[in-house]
């Protein structure tokens, strides 16, 4: 048992800090927002930094990094409120990496990793969190598939070189790649609640490759995967609304005193540093547990998303109320931590759709497992 | 990063889960697992036992006769306990008073004093609080005034948990009324037998006798009793309290207790109402949650390093998991555990509805105490606040 991050770890996350303090400041992300929610410029430097492979295997390209590294990198770019879909992206490397073998992870691996977007397309108009719901029709055309179907709020979805696409096939439901050059292809981008970007994706008897293995194995797995991974982000957006809070307190002053002198607001920001605390246990648990037997891994990732979405409701409301009327502003930083928060609940399954999972899963040990 | 124990420290756990195993009577555990009250000879029976093995001192270090475990090990072994159902460890001896006596105790006082708390044999108790000096404990006005060799101390400490069975209290009294009020404090060792020490006891909200005034009227106590110099005795209370580490969150009695909220609603057949399971199901990820904050403290402590700032969230949260055990089972019992059957309380026949049910309420009102006593968790929250805003 031991939580400490190894040098190469620690030299990752100081990394990844410096290139956002020094490219993703708050107003170059507005700049971001204002032009579409996806900046290409900046998913090359991720590109650059290693991060878009960061998961993907060296004999593919990329960095062979695993949960641990993962969840650093995305706490640290949650903290600067990252738009760009790299958490989405490296659920498109855990289904093309863990659920494929071939010629598909052996084509589209090292393209993921020097830069092109891979996303997955799995998210209906009837799905909610449940992702084996599957409208989306294939049909098998010679050796090749046909896709028919619409998916909803994929991210950056019409930037992407490739989707990972669920639908259902004769035998069930199963995973796809289609690429952008392939014909009865129509995207409809529109910004997120945070800003970034996403988009509707329609398929019309569009040609795609199937991945081999199944279907509902790997959705189960691109779920978990999206799960943690939001966790881990959503413990870097809660550090940043809590140290927004704590610096506010202290400076604005009423009264003749600063606020953050007032107990009652004291306490709040305590109980706002009780909510991260658990959170943050809770994503290292999720992160900790991705390589367990399924059931035990979807147990942990369950329980996991329930604390960190409580959590990142309680910190971005609280954030925004402790702010006052700077806090319900576009043009200040708190209100853009809320809306990420509220998003990162609602995203992978939000928590009533996990707590339905601890509740139907639950036994009588409730320990960690140690 | 790593979540799981080492090998050796799974095979340690093992070890000490046999050793319990074979020498924890079935019957005694039952009461514990019941929710039942326990006599002193229930306490210090067990209390006896671990000590003839050297586990009752098992947070001590080996030079002064504890097994010189880590703290995983400590936390490895205290989870066994409370697994197996054993009675708990009283912490006024082995876990508060001695270690302040291993740091500011002469070789004398800690010969004289370490030997019969590892044993079990010496019952201690905590003089702190008093009528007008609970969360402003500095405030405090028991006085003991030196007459040569000796204090004469004259006051009233209150809240004393178990004083009815204590045959020692570690207090801390006034010694200087001149300066800041922490600037007077020292810190003593008083023998209950001792003449005009006087205890009475305080009904609590469930009907039990658990906490106590005692009275101290012209007690003479020698100038020896005394831990550390004079007036340091708020120092000695702060390194007291920052001893108390990651077992104030007690997680390990907490996991029992869930698996016995879900015995007990699949008993009461509610156990498939999902409004129910969804409640307890939220707890089960508080417990976990809980869990995980504790084992990150007990890392970082492992590896030297200073302990996180988030020992205060440890009681706060830990205190409100608890409670809200209790209060669960309460609801999942439902009227029945409305008969008051005081002989079922500590395990007598009695001809009334379920009397498994009936130890449910007087727990879940006594346990209100959680979130009160070791300083309130409006204080904690005072702490924690204190280290995030200054």
């Amino acid at each position: 048992m031991d939580f400490d991050f190894s040098d190469e770890q620690r030299q990752l996350r100081d990394a990844v800090a410096r290139w956002a303090e020094r490219a993703y400041p708050f107003e170059q992300r507005r700049a971001i927002i204002a032009a579409g929610g996806f900046d290409a410029r900046i998913w090359r430097d991720l590109t650059d930094l290693g991060l878009t492979g960061l998961t993907v295997a060296e004999t593919h390209g990329g960095m062979g990094q695993g949960p641990v590294e993962a969840l650093l990198v995305l706490e640290t770019l949650g903290t600067a409120l990252l738009l760009e879909p790299l958490a989405a992206t490296w659920v498109a490397a855990a289904l093309l990496q863990d659920c494929a073998d071939g010629a598909l992870p052996q084509a589209w691996l090292p393209r993921l990793a020097a830069g092109d977007l891979v996303v997955p397309a799995l998210l209906e108009r009837r799905s909610r969190h449940d992702l084996p719901q599957v409208a989306c029709q294939a049909n098998a055309d010679g050796n090749a598939w046909r896709l028919s179907g619409r998916k909803h709020v994929v991210p950056a979805g019409d930037q992407a070189a490739a989707w990972l696409v669920s639908a259902r096939a004769p035998d069930g439901v199963a995973l796809f790649l289609v690429e952008r050059s392939a014909a009865g292809i129509a995207t409809t981008p529109y910004p997120l609640q945070d800003g970034s970007r996403a988009a509707d994706l329609h398929l019309n008897a569009t040609p795609a490759q199937r991945l081999p293995g199944d279907g509902a194995t790997a959705l189960a797995w691109a779920a978990d995967v999206g799960a943690a991974l939001a966790c881990a982000q959503a413990v870097g957006v809660m550090e940043r609304a809590l140290a927004l809070t704590v610096e506010y307190l202290n400076t604005r002053r009423q009264f003749g005193v600063p606020i953050g002198s007032f107990q009652v607001l004291r306490h709040r920001a305590a109980d706002m540093k009780m909510a991260l605390e658990l959170a943050r246990g809770m994503a290292y648990y999720a992160l900790l547990k991705l390589d367990a037997p399924q059931a035990e891994r979807r147990q942990a990732v369950a329980r996991a998303k329930v604390q960190v979405g409580q959590s990142a409701r309680f910190v971005g409301q609280q954030a925004v109320q402790l702010h006052g009327g700077i806090g319900v502003t576009d043009e200040y930083v708190v209100s853009h931590c809320f809306k990420t928060l509220t998003q990162l609940e609602l995203s992978w399954g939000d928590t009533l759709h996990h707590l339905g999972t601890v509740a139907a899963v639950m036994g009588e040990d409730a320990a960690v497992g140690a | 990063m790593e979540l799981a124990f080492t090998p050796e420290e799974r095979a340690f756990r093992d070890e000490v889960r046999a050793w319990i195993d074979t020498h924890l009577d079935p019957a005694l555990a039952a009461k514990v697992l019941g929710g039942l009250r326990l006599s002193k000879e229930d306490i210090q029976g067990w209390a006896r036992t671990l000590g003839r093995q050297g586990w009752l001192a098992y947070r001590w270090p080996r030079t002064f006769g504890g097994p010189g475990w880590t703290v995983v090990q400590q936390h490895l072994f205290d989870e066994a306990l409370a697994e197996a159902g054993a009675p708990p460890i009283l912490p006024f001896g082995p876990v508060m008073v001695a270690p302040v006596i291993m740091a500011f105790g002469t070789p004398e006082q800690q010969q004289r004093f370490l030997p019969g708390i590892a044993s079990g044999e010496v019952w201690w108790c905590q003089g702190y609080s008093e009528p007008g000096s609970g969360s402003d404990l500095a405030s405090l006005r028991t006085r003991a005034e030196r007459d040569g060799d000796h204090y004469v101390v004259n006051g009233q400490k209150t809240w004393t948990t178990l004083a009815q069975h204590a045959d020692w209290i570690f207090c801390l009294v006034r010694t200087r009324t001149d300066g800041k009020p922490q600037a007077g404090i020292s810190f003593l060792l008083i023998d209950m037998r001792s003449p005009g020490v006087t205890v009475r006891p305080i009904r609590l909200l469930d009907g039990e006798y658990e906490v106590n005034e005692v009275w101290f009227d012209n007690v003479r106590v020698p100038v020896s009793q005394r831990i550390g110099e004079e007036n340091q005795g708020w120092t000695i209370a702060k390194y007291l309290l920052s001893h108390e580490r990651a077992n104030i969150a007690d997680v390990n009695r907490s996991k029992r207790e869930l698996k016995r909220l879900k015995r007990l609603a699949q008993a009461e057949g509610i156990w498939d109402d999902a409004r129910v399971r969804d409640q307890i199901a939220l707890l089960e990820v508080d417990i976990v949650a809980l869990e995980m904050l504790v084992l990150r403290v007990l890392a970082a402590e492992r590896s030297g390093k200073p302990a996180l700032d988030i020992a205060a969230l440890l009681k706060i949260r830990g205190s409100e998991v608890q409670q809200r055990l209790t209060e669960l089972m309460l609801l999942v019992a439902g009227p029945m555990a409305l008969p008051y059957l005081e002989p079922a309380l500590t395990g007598q026949p009695v001809a009334a509805a379920d009397a498994a049910l009936a130890p449910l309420a007087p727990r879940y009102f006594n346990m209100r105490k959680t979130t009160i006593y070791g300083g309130s968790n409006e204080v904690q929250r005072n702490i924690v606040a204190q280290t995030l805003l200054g």
